[in-house]
């Protein structure tokens, strides 16, 4: 799994690629903590170039998000592919997270 | 090897060659004797490393021998730690005192850093003269250890994987300061010592991991304890059976088998998040909730509303995906709630259909009411629960099995047997030759004809 860390108008973007399992996120969760530590919202995942995720990243994402709520922050997932899409419907996560088609659209522009 | 061409003023050997005879000066007699005694010294230090692979021990009988051998005031051991990239006092000794655990505490030295980063960096033997003439000497040691180093013979100690720390010696006894002939000596010494540290070290993870894998064992046993005495159950016109395949030593998978009342069975299959020892744990603490909770409630959609709110404040985000349904032994009649969990399969008249319901989330995320979708199960009907590591399973080519894959299959299964064993023969099949990579669980409901 690759990191890389952007930022639109102002807005943190994490964008993800590869497979996010058990021995990878300990690496995005140090990267979304730290984010959550400063407050930041929204924080934005563009999951487009990941190909798998497995539970231990789900959880990952559950901790940020979790932990976001104490001061009503969001955290929202952008371009999901259609492969990790099912994973979440599966899971029922899209009653979970605020999903997006893009960034743009998670920024209502 | 000793240099003898190496000796320097302060240990010059004298020899004559004018006479016939054999006329040897006292200082030449004396150095050979040194030499002689400085050999038995590696020959012994050799017998020592080979006699112990307790690594605080060695350390402490090596240094103390160096120390004795080089006629120092002081010495220490610096080890070079990977994962912060410093060197660490692991022994250091001055005057007779042991101020080891002072400067482990107070001192840690980044390669370049001192004499003895600058050795570890260069990996080259150090001589120095006069210690306050030298830039890279690190005054900060010697304020704790309230010690004035003149001179001292700082080497590199590298073993098969590279950097291992750095030995030093300081402030000869008898001389003004070391020479050449110290530093061959003391590195002679220290190639010795450095494999005899790698394979001391080798050995202690050896017992580390050995221990980890007794511990896992005892996990293993324990957690099979929380699952249900027997993986087949029978109630009225109803079996059940279950296959548990975790993927390491321990599971994140649950099954269990209830009566919440007379009549009624309950089935509970769940996926805690990740793996190992943490998610074991955490489906130890679910299972004996399930368990209390399914005691005190008939209502499927109750004890997993109830479930879910004693796991929101789960660690590190983890959850539980879990289907809970209750059966009544008689009509066949089915309660199903799902939270986030892959769907049941129901396989009826030769047909496959996938209870797709409109379960919620998975549990110790948020707040939810959950509901039960109701389903009938018929005379020779049966109901496969499953966890995503059935389908997650990957081939050696890397490819994951697929949910489609595992209808399809269900799909050809038109003996009337249980189905299980050939699920997971399906699934050997499909991966063999590759780790399995998630825990693996399957529940079979069937209804008699």
């Amino acid at each position: 799994m690759e990191i890389e860390l952007g930022n639109y108008k102002g807005t943190s973007v994490i964008v993800l690629s590869g497979e996010i399992d058990m021995y990878t996120s300990p690496k995005l969760r140090e990267k979304l903590l730290h984010l959550v530590k400063k407050e930041a919202t929204p924080v934005i995942v563009d999951l487009s170039k990941v190909t798998y995720i497995d539970s231990s990243g789900i959880a990952t994402f559950v901790e940020s998000f979790k932990r976001m709520k104490s001061y009503e922050g969001k955290l929202q997932l952008v371009s999901i592919p259609d492969r990790v899409m099912n994973i979440f419907n599966f899971s029922k996560l899209d009653k979970v997270f605020e999903m997006y088609g893009s960034v743009e659209d998670a920024l209502g522009e | 090897m000793i240099d003898n061409h190496k000796i320097s003023d302060d240990c010059r050997e004298i020899s004559s060659k004018e006479s016939p005879e054999i006329a040897v000066s006292e200082p030449y007699l004396k150095s050979l004797e040194k030499k002689v005694r400085d050999l038995e010294t590696l020959i012994e230090v050799s017998s020592i490393i080979s006699s112990t692979l307790d690594f605080t021990k060695l350390v402490a009988i090596f240094m103390e021998k160096a120390k004795t051998v080089m006629n120092a005031e002081a010495c220490s051991l610096l080890l070079y730690n990977r994962e912060t990239k410093k060197l660490e006092f692991e022994y250091a000794v001055s005057m007779e005192r042991d101020t080891s655990g002072l400067l482990k505490k107070t001192i840690s030295l980044n390669l370049g850093e001192g004499i003895a980063g600058w050795v570890a960096e260069n990996l080259e033997t150090v001589i120095v003269a006069d210690a306050s003439c030298d830039d890279r000497f690190f005054k900060g040691v010697d304020k704790i250890m309230d010690f004035c180093t003149t001179s001292l013979v700082a080497v590199p100690l590298v073993g098969r994987s590279g950097l291992i720390g750095v030995a030093e010696i300081l402030n000869p006894r008898d001389r003004k300061s070391f020479c050449e002939y110290d530093a061959d000596l003391f590195h002679a010494l220290c190639r010795q010592i450095s494999s005899a540290f790698e394979n001391a070290k080798f050995y202690s993870e050896s017992l580390q991991m050995e221990k980890v894998r007794q511990e896992l064992e005892i996990a293993s046993v324990l957690q099979k304890s929380f699952l249900p005495d027997s993986s087949v159950f029978k109630r009225g016109g109803l079996s059940v059976s279950a296959i548990n395949i975790p993927a390491d030593k321990v599971s994140g998978d649950i099954y269990d088998f209830v009566e919440p009342t007379e009549g009624k069975v309950g089935i509970f299959i769940g996926d805690v998040s990740g793996k190992g020892i943490s998610a074991a744990m955490y489906m130890a603490k679910i299972i004996s909730d399930f368990r209390y909770k399914a005691r005190l409630m008939e209502a499927p959609d109750l004890v997993v509303d109830r479930l879910n709110s004693g796991l929101l404040n789960g660690p590190m985000g983890m959850f539980l995906t879990a289907v809970y349904l209750i059966a009544d032994t008689k009509t066949g009649e089915l309660k199903i709630v799902s939270a986030g969990h892959p769907p049941c399969l129901l396989i009826s008249g030769g047909q496959v259909r996938v209870l797709e319901g409109h379960g919620g989330p998975p549990l110790g995320i948020l707040r939810y009411d959950y509901s039960y979708d109701e389903e009938t199960l018929y005379p020779g009907d049966r109901l496969i629960l499953l966890t995503d590591g059935v389908f997650d399973a990957k081939n050696k080519a890397g490819v994951r099995l697929g949910f489609d894959n595992i209808i399809a299959f269900v799909g050809t299964l038109k003996e009337d047997g249980p189905i299980l064993n050939k699920l997971v023969d399906y699934i050997n099949n499909f991966s063999s030759g590759a780790e399995q990579v998630d825990d693996i669980t399957l529940v079979e409901l069937c209804r008699d004809v």
